[in-house]
């Protein structure tokens, strides 16, 4: 009998755990498992009649009376139980396959290898325990709701927390692992496995053997060194760890130093393993051989590559000038990459059209930021003292836990310790809002009429700060007039946004009346042609509310960017003969296929445009009509099969980078470590490469292919970024530090613009780094910028063209072809479109479509925390978690169209029509349906239509170019057999 | 903490080129048997009884793997999983070639016999070990809440598993007991016993049923036509040693043989 104190178990908090499959990663990479091989999975259920979303992470439950060990025939048994600690573990070696205890456990919690033909099963990491280390799962979890230990004290501390254990012995069999309940428990048993882990579905993830180091002996894959670094895939910018065995990785792991993250990661970083000994990496360059879209090449040299595309590129710029070279950066390359390389390229080489992915994420917000504050992100930071301290944590169009799942895991934690009310205002029940005390199905594209109302109600009440906006407000005074003179009332907004009015008020009294709110938005707010009106509206009621420039409460858009802006030599610069055709780069497509505005006839494209920008069909058509195409990347995609010429290219460890731009401002440094795969180089290696060939190798000198060189030297001569050096990068094991720092000595400060300091970088006294030291929210200059582009700086409430009510929406007298206006929003000179509001009417183009069968909304949006763009596709347990591209549909509406949850449907706007996999899902609302990016047609494992064949590029936002992304009207059908 | 070492077992491909080798082998005797000398045609040759012999004594092994791994005397089940794998699919090679090609005649049920249990081997190895990888995660009771009812009658299953547990086996806990070989042997009654309260406390958690037919049923399947097997083996060693004269039909008698009733 085991000795109760001594047992052994997992603790796992329901409340906390956000189903990211972080340890599941985890799991694999510390026992090498491959594909369709577990010792532990997360289910996520669905509600099928109400709004549910739950996860649970199943591993053996280490039972008192183990229905395995009983089953198995050999004697002594293959499956022993340590009766000290009560764990119980396969004994591989006397195992003979037979599979009796994958039978017998009724928690289906028994794993196989079906290659080596035994059970596998959680033995709470032996190996790790025997060096006194937690699992590998409770190590990474980034929501913490993983804990181990000795069961006892586990039950000792929930009781002390208040919790209360789920019963889970239904079988009797005394199960030692801990359930914590949620909070508010659910009596009902109304849910059932989401189709991606539903037993009709479940398929063994079949493929050639995985590359290394999975499926090896532990001594093969066992480090001798540990390199801190960081990952370099999300916004999270999670601090890692590299363990090394010689000059193999073996694994990633979180970095347990790091005093803020504490070890927790997503699953990204640790699948990350996959990326450097994927069959699928690009390792040679390639010269086009056969028909556009075809993907036919030839291996060919470096220097051929490069030689070949310098010589074009001075061809194209004497027939049709330099601005006929445009470049798209993508988020694969990297900070580095995009602000650093490219852009000293663009402007040695004289280009303006040169962008990354802003205009599709950020851009709105970005504007926003600029106009309101003086620069972009929030002040504040993932601390205990300050987002740890709020009241209060309300998210608007941002699924936190699925896009920066860390960090939630913070907030998450900082909400139940602390009681705090969490609300989350989403089309759909996300992650995040599963974990919230309230979910408001908000009608897409409609957040600002609920922003509007909510600042009315609370300027009527009264409950806004007066003092704070008497002294840090410049414009307060006539934006309020315009507000109160258009009546944006609650009862306005209740039938636009679908929220009832009375919730309105009571959540407009909740945000004024917590001591300290975080208002979260994010792409769900950006990705509309409303974008930046919505995010400065957002902005307006967090200030009003005295939420901005103190600690437990701040507006957060992600992300806080990292102010990096090398300029070349003045002289070295070719003055620009052309404003940028566009910000957005699915702007530029005219330009390609029509030479209207000008031309342009080469692109050089790091990532996949070919998934990626809005509009596919009039995007591959422009790639078609160009005379040079040039694809750096690390997969081949759909992108690659456009290219003339595709260059292999390297990422993180591979190259040395910093993290992406995140919400907290912390800059996070990744050595280089390894080489690049065959013959894959660096973006900067290749920028400098074709730079020398060019004549721009006096500034994009040899020496800045080692990142290390190119930032101190480069990247980092602004006074908010000059204390951030490799030095100080390097002086904490945990590689970042959060900027502003203006020397190497300078103390890092966790909270901006608190009441009595001076904004870094801005004149003494200027709490806020605008023009007048305040926050902004009119003056007459910022007037005249929105008047330059149809606009008011008051935010007037506009939607999107296609909705299913009849809302007013923007309209472009511009088109792409059309020169426009000068945009007063963005550096270079970059032509706009001009808009009008339209206001509502019947006869508008969504009544239009709506007479066509076009019913139902399409929002589009990130898949879960596996995924991030299309990068993760290409490794195999990102596949096995989230294979097939998926459409969330609410019940009701899956039944009148006869589709079964699994199915396969089609969806088909005005502009494009894809097909994917039904889950139904009663946690959306039921008018919508909601399609995730990131799947492409030449994707290795599971091949989908990109979602941007649904998108429209013409539908942007006339101040930041954002293009709506997020309500499109759609029909959906059962999809033909 | 003992050293991972590479498990030894025969891998889907090996397994494979097993197979393939077997059928080829037995193809190729019945393709060549015609020109063979007729010693080599006859199942009563002494060519062909040997053949038949050794072809049974390796066919024995599996019943050996069966019982050893049961024993509790077995250092090395998997070995001896290895070994019945490879002696069972020569052995097989060998009692086509002592059938002499004569497959109308009631010996050859047993060649149909190995053959359903190669079959459902090769099944297991290549389809159900996927099946099996697959189940983790997917049986429904996980997500279930706690049914009072069943909870209590599990309660008075397991009460009545103790209490035979104090004779069958004083000194085992019921958790962690099941019925060996030994148990059989020493109270057949008992044991018997206690596994019917076991198969009921499984019937009652549903996991056999939880995991379909197939994966569930082909282990016992595979048993059952393997004791048949055995079963028919021994018939007809018995009538070939004891009923020569039945069998040879009036003919010669050629293999040896205590009686020619």
């Amino acid at each position: 009998m085991t000795g109760d104190a001594m047992r052994l178990a997992l603790m796992i908090d329901l409340e906390r755990c956000t189903g990211c499959k972080s340890c599941e990663a985890a799991c694999k990479q510390e026992h090498r498992l491959g594909p369709g091989e577990f010792r532990n999975k997360v289910i996520w259920s669905s509600g099928t009649s109400e709004p549910a979303l739950a996860f649970l992470t199943l591993a053996c439950q280490h039972c008192e009376r183990p229905a395995c060990l009983r089953a198995c025939p050999v004697n002594p048994k293959a499956i022993v139980k340590d009766p000290v600690s009560g764990v119980v573990s396969v004994d591989e070696d006397r195992c003979t396959g037979c599979g009796e205890c994958v039978i017998a456990c009724p928690y289906s919690a028994m794993g196989y290898d079906a290659e080596g033909h035994h059970a596998v099963k959680c033995d709470l990491c032996s190996e790790r325990r025997a060096h006194g280390q937690t699992t590998a799962c409770a190590s990474v979890c980034p929501t913490k709701a993983i804990s181990f230990g000795a069961r006892e004290d586990l039950l000792l501390r929930a009781e002390s927390e208040g919790r209360s254990q789920r019963d889970n012995d239904q079988f009797l069999l005394g199960p030692a692992t801990i359930y914590l309940e949620r909070l508010e428990a659910s009596t009902r048993d109304f849910r059932r496995p989401a189709f991606p882990d539903a037993p009709a579905a479940k398929s063994v993830f079949r493929s050639a053997r995985p590359a290394f180091p999975y499926r090896e002996l532990r001594a093969d894959a066992s480090a001798d060194r540990v390199e801190p670094g960081g990952c370099n895939i999300c916004f999270n910018c999670c601090s890692t760890k590299y363990h090394f065995r010689g000059k193999e990785l073996v694994r990633i792991t979180g970095n347990d130093e790091d005093p803020l993250l504490e070890g927790r990661v997503c699953p990204k970083s640790q699948l990350m393993l996959q990326l450097y000994h994927s069959e699928h990496r690009l390792l040679y360059p390639q010269k086009r051989v056969g028909e556009r879209g075809e993907g036919r090449f030839e291996r060919i040299g470096w220097d051929q590559a490069l030689d070949e595309i310098a010589a074009k590129l001075e061809r194209l710029r004497e027939t049709h000038g330099a601005e006929a070279l445009a470049l798209f950066i993508g988020t694969r390359t990297g900070i580095l990459e995009y602000l650093g390389y490219s852009r000293l390229f663009a402007q040695l080489w004289g280009t303006p059209n040169h962008e990354g992915t802003d205009p599709f994420c950020a851009s709105g917000k970005n504007v926003a930021y600029l106009l309101t504050q003086g620069s972009i992100g929030s002040g504040n930071s993932y601390t205990r003292e300050d987002i740890g301290s709020a009241g209060m944590y309300l998210y608007l169009g941002d699924n936190q836990a699925e896009t920066r799942p860390v960090y939630f895991g913070m907030v998450n934690d900082w909400r139940i310790r602390n009681r705090a009310k969490m609300v989350v205002v989403d089309p759909r029940l996300t992650v995040t809002a599963s974990k919230a005390d309230r979910w408001l199905a908000i009608r897409p594209g409609t957040d600002m009429a609920l922003a509007l109302a909510m600042c009315h109600h609370i300027l009527d009440k009264r409950l806004h700060d007066e003092r704070f906006c008497a002294e840090w407000i410049v414009g307060f005074g006539e934006w309020r007039d315009f507000l109160f003179a258009r009546g944006y009332t609650p009862d306005w907004a209740g039938p636009v946004t679908g929220i009832a009015a009375a919730e309105i008020r009571r959540l407009a009294a909740e945000v004024a009346g917590a001591d300290g709110c975080v208002i979260f938005a994010s792409r769900g707010i950006n990705q509309h042609t409303n974008g930046t009106q919505t995010n400065r509206a957002l902005m307006f009621l967090a200030a009003i509310t005295g939420n901005w420039g103190r600690r437990g409460g701040a507006f957060f858009n992600m992300t806080a960017g990292a102010p990096i802006a090398p300029d070349a030599p003045k002289e070295r610069r070719p003055a620009l003969r052309r404003p940028r055709v566009r910000r957005s780069p699915t702007g530029w497509t005219e330009a390609m296929t029509k030479g209207k505005p000008y031309p342009i006839r080469a692109l050089i494209a790091c990532n996949n445009p070919m998934a990626q920008w809005p509009g596919q069909e009039a995007a591959r058509a422009a790639f078609k009509a160009l005379d040079l195409l040039v694809h750096i990347e690390l997969f081949a995609n759909e992108t690659s099969a456009y290219a003339d010429y595709l260059l292999p290219a390297a990422t993180g460890i591979e190259k040395g980078e910093i993290g992406r731009a995140n919400d907290d401002r912390r800059i996070v440094w990744i050595d280089k470590m390894i080489e690049p795969p065959g013959e894959a180089k660096a973006d900067g290696w290749i920028w400098v490469e074709l730079a020398r060939r060019l004549g721009f190798g006096d500034v994009l000198k040899e020496e800045y292919k080692d990142t290390g060189v190119f930032w101190d030297e480069v990247c980092i001569g602004n006074e908010l970024m000059r204390g951030v050096t490799q030095k100080r990068l390097h002086s904490v094991p945990w590689r970042w530090v959060r900027q502003p720092v203006m020397s190497e000595s300078a103390p890092e400060i966790d909270t901006l613009y608190l009441e009595g300091t001076t904004a870094p970088g801005a004149p003494r006294g200027h709490r806020f780094p605008t023009g007048s030291g305040k926050l902004e929210f009119w003056t007459e200059a910022m007037e005249g910028k929105f008047q330059t582009v149809g606009l008011s700086a008051l935010p007037e409430f506009y939607s999107e063209r296609e909705q299913l009510a009849d809302l007013p929406y923007i309209e472009l007298l511009d088109a792409d072809a059309d020169e426009g206006v000068i945009s007063p929003f963005c550096r270079p000179d970059t032509s706009s479109a001009r808009g009008r509001i339209v206001a509502a009417s019947a006869d508008g183009p969504g009544a239009r479509l709506r007479a066509l069968g076009y019913d139902t909304e399409l929002v589009t949006g990130r898949p879960p925390a596996a995924h991030f763009h299309s990068m993760t596709h290409y490794l195999w347990q990102a596949q096995e978690m989230w294979p097939d591209l998926y459409c969330q549909i609410h019940p009701e509406k899956a039944a009148q169209m006869g589709i079964a949850d699994g199915g396969r449907v089609r969806i088909e706007t005005a502009h494009g029509a894809i097909e994917a996999v039904a889950w139904i899902h009663a946690g959306i609302r039921a008018s919508a349906v909601f399609v995730p990016i990131g799947w492409g047609e030449r994707q290795p494992f599971h091949p989908w239509r990109s979602v941007n064949f649904l998108t429209d590029k013409t539908q942007r936002d006339p101040v930041s170019d954002q293009t709506n992304l997020k309500v499109l009207l759609c029909r959906v059908s059962r999809a033909a057999a | 903490m003992p050293t991972e070492t590479r498990r030894a077992d025969i891998s889907d491909g090996t397994l494979r080129r097993l197979m393939a080798s077997a059928v080829l082998a037995m193809a190729a005797w019945f393709a060549l048997r015609h020109w063979l000398p007729p010693a080599w045609r006859e199942p009563g040759s002494p060519e062909l009884y040997l053949t038949g012999v050794a072809g049974a004594l390796l066919l024995l092994v599996p019943i050996a793997f069966a019982l050893a791994k049961r024993s509790g005397r077995s250092r090395a089940p998997l070995a001896w999983f290895n070994a019945h794998v490879l002696c069972s699919s020569l052995g097989a090679v060998l009692i086509v070639i002592h059938s002499g090609g004569f497959l109308r005649r009631a010996p050859a049920l047993l060649l149909l016999a190995i053959v359903a249990l190669a079959a459902l081997g090769v099944w297991a190895r290549l389809h159900g070990s996927r099946r099996m990888a697959a189940t983790f995660a997917s049986k429904q009771p996980t997500f279930a809440l706690p049914d009072a009812g069943t909870r209590e009658q599990l309660r008075q299953l397991i009460a009545q598993k103790r209490a035979l547990l104090r004779d069958l086996d004083p000194a085992a806990n019921e958790g962690t007991f099941s019925v060996t070989l030994s148990h059989i042997l020493r109270r057949p009654g008992l044991a018997f016993a206690y596994q019917k309260l076991a198969r009921a406390e499984a019937e009652l958690l549903g996991t056999r049923q939880a995991v379909g037919a197939a994966q569930s049923g082909w282990r016992p399947l595979h048993m059952a036509i393997a004791w048949t097997f055995v079963f028919g083996v021994l018939v007809h060693v018995v009538t070939v040693t004891f009923f020569a004269g039945y069998v040879a039909g009036g003919g010669t008698i050629t293999w040896w043989h205590l009686a020619a009733w």
